[in-house]
């Protein structure tokens, strides 16, 4: 397999969908309009933990323009599962409730009612006018709370899933608890030259995606639904949809508009089944649209942590045994990433002694959504820290302690299986032989290092090409284009039939028309869609062979396809009259399709396993003014194991957007709330995204691993960049200053508080 | 349905009318302060007063006396302005700080300073600088100076029916310069966390003969220091003294612990960025 | 023989053991004798992930194990 060379994969094509973005000519949520269309809105709830009393509606109903009012009592309240292989299935009940609160309100900006009218003015006047009586209840705001003998309990029906802690029966705020064990801890530790362990911290962060939730729904009178959304999925958001709402799949239509981001946050529904009971109560198409402060206080966010965290290692650097207790909010209900984080926090090192247990824990916040290697980047921020006080402490450069623990083919991960080909020792080596590791430090600075892991994943995708007249090609799949993947798409049928990747044009389609996909997420598409994807184009092919057989009118295993620029079939025999026979490129039995036997449509569809792990190493300079206590970023590179990179400019910019977001996540973002739980900084301005300024041109390393499960030996790229930079950025700003920082954001006054220059606020 | 009047006066006279008569209207300069609090609901205006018609407001001169730069004039323009950068280094610094290219296209200084945040970047620059304003009303013209001009957040000595016309500064004596310096977590599109303008004038043998130093949100107002302007003059500016004014800068501070900062950092950063400004200045001041 | 790896939230089910060695040639087969096996488990393995000699799958029933692998069952995790 690595002895391939590709004509097309490794290149650098421009995406087809380039020109309309950088224009503003592609579509979005927002976009889309209809004739009669009505506004949405959504009432939310100013408390962050209540019992709803009642709702009155009529003052809303009266207002002129207002065609429905719709409240919990609208949403059905199932019991369905929809099992995607995410953290276990999703619980429909949980995202009804999500939905529209039905007995209270689990934080604040939890939506209540909503309102549609015929105009968003109207419509806003109307939801002012929704009038909720509220018995406010105390706000569960952090995990100590949370698990406080006393603390109010968020639902009184649950109970600790997985392994719980003996005694506890419920009801409780812990709705999970996993354990990982490997070995004797308790004697590696004592046999351990060094023990480092501390407890880290960090905040809720949002995704921060530029394009807020979107959508347009139509309820016929005839009950079939079309629905216009931004989502990760248009098959999963389709069937939230039918199960929450007790519809037929086949009755909804979702299609897909170009989505500004999602990185796991446009994976849950929130407009959508609130949007089609409305229009189907109107009897006329409804829109919503969120508002930056709705996506922030009432869309999906990653939990907020506390993480406990010890390591043992040798004098020579042999780590010997971990011991790790995760807590991890989940928001509003269940379904935390802590299990990930469990299963991620020691991957990349083989340690022979360890026990992990990790808690999913309910406070009042806005209920978690998947964001990029959900769970990994917190717990591995405690990991990855310890590693460098372990290095510090016996004198050892960072990179070799790591190479020397660094897991290869063959060993065991902590959450079990054997690994396959991975990359770790690759990478760090990589990153060592970098002329970053070496370059000089400014006065104010200090240097970083940090490893990060992520499983990615499979699961089922379609796919169909259709060979034109003229022989260029359409391939349809259904994976929204988050990263790149149509473009990657395009050059995977360029590479297996042998034409230009600009001759290929890749849709995404909606749920009609392309055959099921599972969502854009988990750093699936370019392997296990591209999977898809490429056996259609194969599929392609052997037809090809069979209309050139067509045509010479011999048996179709005496054809053989050869691949080449352009793909063509050629006969392995000689004509009955001794003539060579000249191949018959794809073009010209494009041209003859219809004499041949019909229009040639290839098709595949997989279910993939997991991809297989990637990881990344990430080398971090940061400038710190210690008198102001603000940072920044002066040199980064990322370093990652890509498998194989189809389009290396979309791998590099998943490694710097990866990069950038941790960055984000460990400077500066954080979920500030007043002492009621309302948050306070619901907006750009004061949730503190890096903006392009901040960051320095992100250097990235890309290495090559295949990943034998697929033909390219394409892995996951997009999650595992987001993984290092925490780490990373602790360890330099341990190095710039000489204080190990263990609660994130390294905000400047948190900062000075570290390094004792003012007192604790 | 939503209405509200748009108007777009020509002289001042019919600005102040247009303000007398209509209890619910607001001044609009460039906006962005102003059309993002009414599209967040913090404003609900009944009519907009655009005052980028009336000559008086719009402009920059510059005379032997100083500057006059008309309350609406875009802060584009101001840092486009190659003088005024040469002469006010740290106010157009201050200036050059607000928002990005789209916004300081739009945005003034009579905006920032009417809009009266505690973080307002040009408001301690204008302190620092002596600036005065010129404030138009029924009654004629009234002249305050910047570090009075502000009153509490969100408010000034403006009245109903009053205009802030221009800002007025006087030139620069020979050595002596400006500089403003704010701390925010970002590199830009941040509020202030704190900051802190100087102006100095050093004589030729490098001893500071006139210093003010203002502070910008860490108070209600930005404030005036006199304590730390005074530690400076008669010094050398050295190591000592400049704590001294840091020093003073802090205590003058009575920051609120709030999402962008704790009390305490506040209280710190905003003396070490006091001194940052006063080295800045004498810097500047010494190659004049 | 397949060895099969249980998870320390399964093997609460299993009376504490930690591996087993079971004959099936197929994940559902498996899945069923191992509940056959350990009663307690039924419920507990309706949505994991096999992972079989280090491939893991999600939905695979009817994915055949070949002789004298080693399976672990997994929480499922896709991604973001
Ligand atoms: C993205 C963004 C970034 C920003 N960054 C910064 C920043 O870094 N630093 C900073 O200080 N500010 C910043 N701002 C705030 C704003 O841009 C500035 O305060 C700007 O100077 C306001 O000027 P304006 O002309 O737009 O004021 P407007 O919005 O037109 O007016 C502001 C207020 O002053 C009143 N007003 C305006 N002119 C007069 C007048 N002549 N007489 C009487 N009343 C008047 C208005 O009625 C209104 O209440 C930012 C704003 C945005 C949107």
């Amino acid at each position: 397999m690595s002895a391939r060379t590709y004509r097309y994969i490794g290149t650098r094509p421009i995406r087809h969908d380039g020109l309309d973005k950088v224009t503003g000519r592609a579509n979005y949520g927002a976009d889309f309009t209809l004739p009669g269309l009505l506004q949405g809105v959504v009432v939310r709830s100013p408390h962050a933990h209540a019992r709803i009393v009642s709702i009155e509606t009529q003052a809303a109903e009266a207002v002129p323009g207002v065609k429905a009012v719709i409240t919990g009592k609208d949403i059905p309240e199932t019991s369905a599962r929809l099992a995607l292989g995410a953290e276990g299935a999703f619980d429909l009940h949980d995202i009804g409730d999500n939905l529209m609160a039905h007995g209270k309100a689990l934080y604040e900006g939890h939506a209540v009612a909503a309102v549609a009218a015929t105009s968003i003015d109207a419509a806003r006047e109307a939801a002012k006018l929704v009038r909720v009586v509220y018995e406010p209840l105390e706000p569960v705001m952090s995990i100590e709370r949370a698990i406080a003998p006393d603390a109010p309990i968020l639902h009184a029906d649950m109970v600790t899933k997985g392994r719980p802690l003996p005694g506890t029966t419920g009801p409780t705020n812990i709705a999970g608890r996993m354990e990982l064990k490997r070995g004797d801890v308790d004697q590696a530790f004592a046999g351990a030259d060094v023990v480092v362990e501390r407890e880290f911290r960090t905040s809720t962060v949002h995704q921060g995606y530029i394009e807020p939730h979107a959508c347009v729904a139509r309820s016929g009178e005839d009950g079939q639904i079309l629905v216009w959304c931004s989502t990760q999925g248009g098959f999963i958001a389709r069937d939230f949809c039918a199960l929450i709402l007790g519809i037929d799949a086949a009755r909804i239509k979702v299609i897909p508009s170009e989505i500004g981001g999602g990185f796991g946050g446009k994976i849950p529904v929130y407009l959508e089944p609130v949007a089609i009971v409305l229009s189907h109560k109107a009897g006329r198409p409804v829109k919503m649209v969120m508002s930056r402060s709705e996506v922030f206080r009432a869309s999906g966010p990653t939990s907020g942590t506390r993480i406990r965290m010890k390591l043992g290692a040798k004098r020579d650097g042999t780590i010997v045994a971990a011991q790790a207790s995760l807590w991890y909010e989940a928001g509003a209900y269940r379904g935390s990433p802590s299990g990930a984080g469990a299963m991620c926090c020691l991957a990349s090192y083989a340690i022979p002694n360890f026990f992990v247990e990790a808690h999913d824990v309910v406070v009042n916040k806005p209920k978690v959504a998947a964001y990029r290697a959900p769970g990994s980047p917190m717990a591995t921020f405690a990991t990855e820290s310890l590693v460098d006080e372990v290095a510090r402490a016996i004198g050892m450069d960072p990179i070799e302690l790591r190479l020397k623990n660094a897991v290869a083919e063959g060993d065991h991960a902590p959450y079990g299986p054997v690994y396959g080909p991975i990359g770790l020792k690759q990478v760090l080596e990589a990153a060592r032989a970098h002329p970053h590791w070496s370059a000089p430090l400014g006065p104010s600075q200090g240097r970083g290092v940090a490893c990060g892991f992520w499983f990615n994943a499979g699961l089922s995708s379609s796919a169909t090409v259709t060979l034109n007249g003229d022989g260029s090609a359409g391939v349809v799949t259904g994976n929204p284009d988050i990263g790149g993947t149509r473009v990657a798409q395009a050059m995977m049928v360029a590479e297996e039939l042998g034409i230009p990747v600009e001759r290929v044009r890749p849709s995404v389609a909606d749920t009609d028309t392309a055959g099921y996909t599972d969502l854009t997420g988990g750093s699936r598409v370019c392997y296990a869609t591209g999977m898809a994807v490429i056996r259609a184009a194969q599929d392609i092919a052997e037809q090809l062979r069979s209309r050139a057989a067509t045509i010479w009118n011999v048996d179709r295993d005496r054809v053989a396809w050869e691949p080449g620029r352009p793909g063509r079939v050629i006969a392995l025999d000689e004509s009955p009259d001794g003539s060579v026979r000249p191949p018959l490129t794809i073009v010209e039995l494009a041209s003859k399709m219809a004499q041949t036997g019909g229009p040639i449509v290839g098709r595949a569809a997989v279910n993939a396993p997991m991809a297989g792990p990637g990881f990344a190493a990430h080398i971090c300079d940061l400038d710190v003014d210690k008198e102001t206590g603000r940072s920044t970023v002066a040199r980064y590179t990322a370093i990652q194991d890509v498998g194989k990179a189809v389009h290396p400019s979309f791998v590099e910019g998943q490694m710097q957007g990866g990069a950038a977001q941790g960055i984000g996540w460990a400077l500066n973002e954080e979920y500030i709330y007043d002492a009621d739980g309302v948050m306070e900084n619901a907006g750009f301005l004061d949730y503190r995204m890096p903006v392009a300024s901040d960051l320095p041109m992100i250097d990235t390393v890309l290495v090559e691993v295949a990943n034998p499960l697929h033909p390219y030996g394409v892995r996951g790229v997009g999650e595992v960049p987001i993984v290092p930079p925490l780490a990373a950025v602790a360890n330099a700003m341990r190095d710039a200053t000489g204080v190990r920082f263990t609660e994130l954001p390294l905000s400047p006054s948190r900062v000075l508080e570290g390094l004792g220059t003012i007192a604790k606020g | 349905m939503l209405s509200i009047r748009y108007e777009a006066p020509r002289s001042i006279a019919e600005a102040i009318h247009l303000l007398a008569s209509d209890p619910g209207a607001h001044v609009l300069a460039g906006g962005t302060d102003l059309l993002v609090q009414f599209r967040a609901g913090a404003k609900q205006p009944s009519a907009f007063i655009d005052v980028k018609r009336i000559p008086d407001l719009v402009g920059i001169s510059l005379d032997t006396n100083g500057l006059r730069l008309g309350a609406a004039t875009p802060a584009a323009a101001i840092c486009e302005h190659a003088e005024l950068g040469r002469l006010w280094p740290g106010l157009v610094e201050a200036v050059h700080l607000i928002g990005s290219a789209q916004i300081q296209g739009r945005g003034s200084v009579g905006g920032n300073l009417c809009n009266a945040s505690p973080a307002a970047d040009t408001t301690s620059a204008l302190i620092a600088d002596r600036a005065e304003c010129v404030i138009a009303g029924p009654g004629g013209e009234r002249v305050v100076p910047a570090e009075r001009f502000c009153t509490g957040p969100g408010t000034t000595i403006l009245r109903r029916d009053e205009l802030l016309v221009a800002v007025v500064l006087p030139r620069p004596p020979a050595r002596t310069a400006d500089a403003y310096f704010r701390l925010i977590p970002r590199s830009e599109m941040d509020i202030a966390v704190a900051g802190a303008g100087a102006s100095v004038t050093l004589d030729a043998s490098g001893t500071c003969t006139a210093a003010r130093v203002a502070v910008g949100a860490v108070a209600p107002t930005a404030l005036l220091v006199d304590a730390a302007g005074q530690a400076l003059i008669g010094t050398r500016l050295d190591e000592a003294t400049l704590s001294l004014a840091a020093a003073a800068a802090s205590a003058a501070a009575r920051p609120i612990s709030d999402k962008r900062g704790t009390a305490a950092y506040r209280r710190h950063v905003v003396g070490v960025l006091a001194k940052r400004a006063i080295v800045s200045a004498a810097a500047r001041a010494r190659e004049r | 023989m397949a060895i099969v790896h249980f998870s320390s939230n399964l093997s609460q089910y299993t009376g504490g053991l930690e591996t087993v060695s079971i004959e099936a040639s197929r994940v559902g087969e498996l899945l069923r004798a191992l509940e056959q096996r350990f009663p307690d488990l039924s419920g507990h393995l309706e949505s994991v992930a096999v992972a079989i000699d280090g491939v893991i799958y999600n939905d695979a029933t009817y994915q055949s194990i070949p002789p004298d692998s080693e399976i672990h069952l997994l929480p499922p995790v896709s991604g973001g």
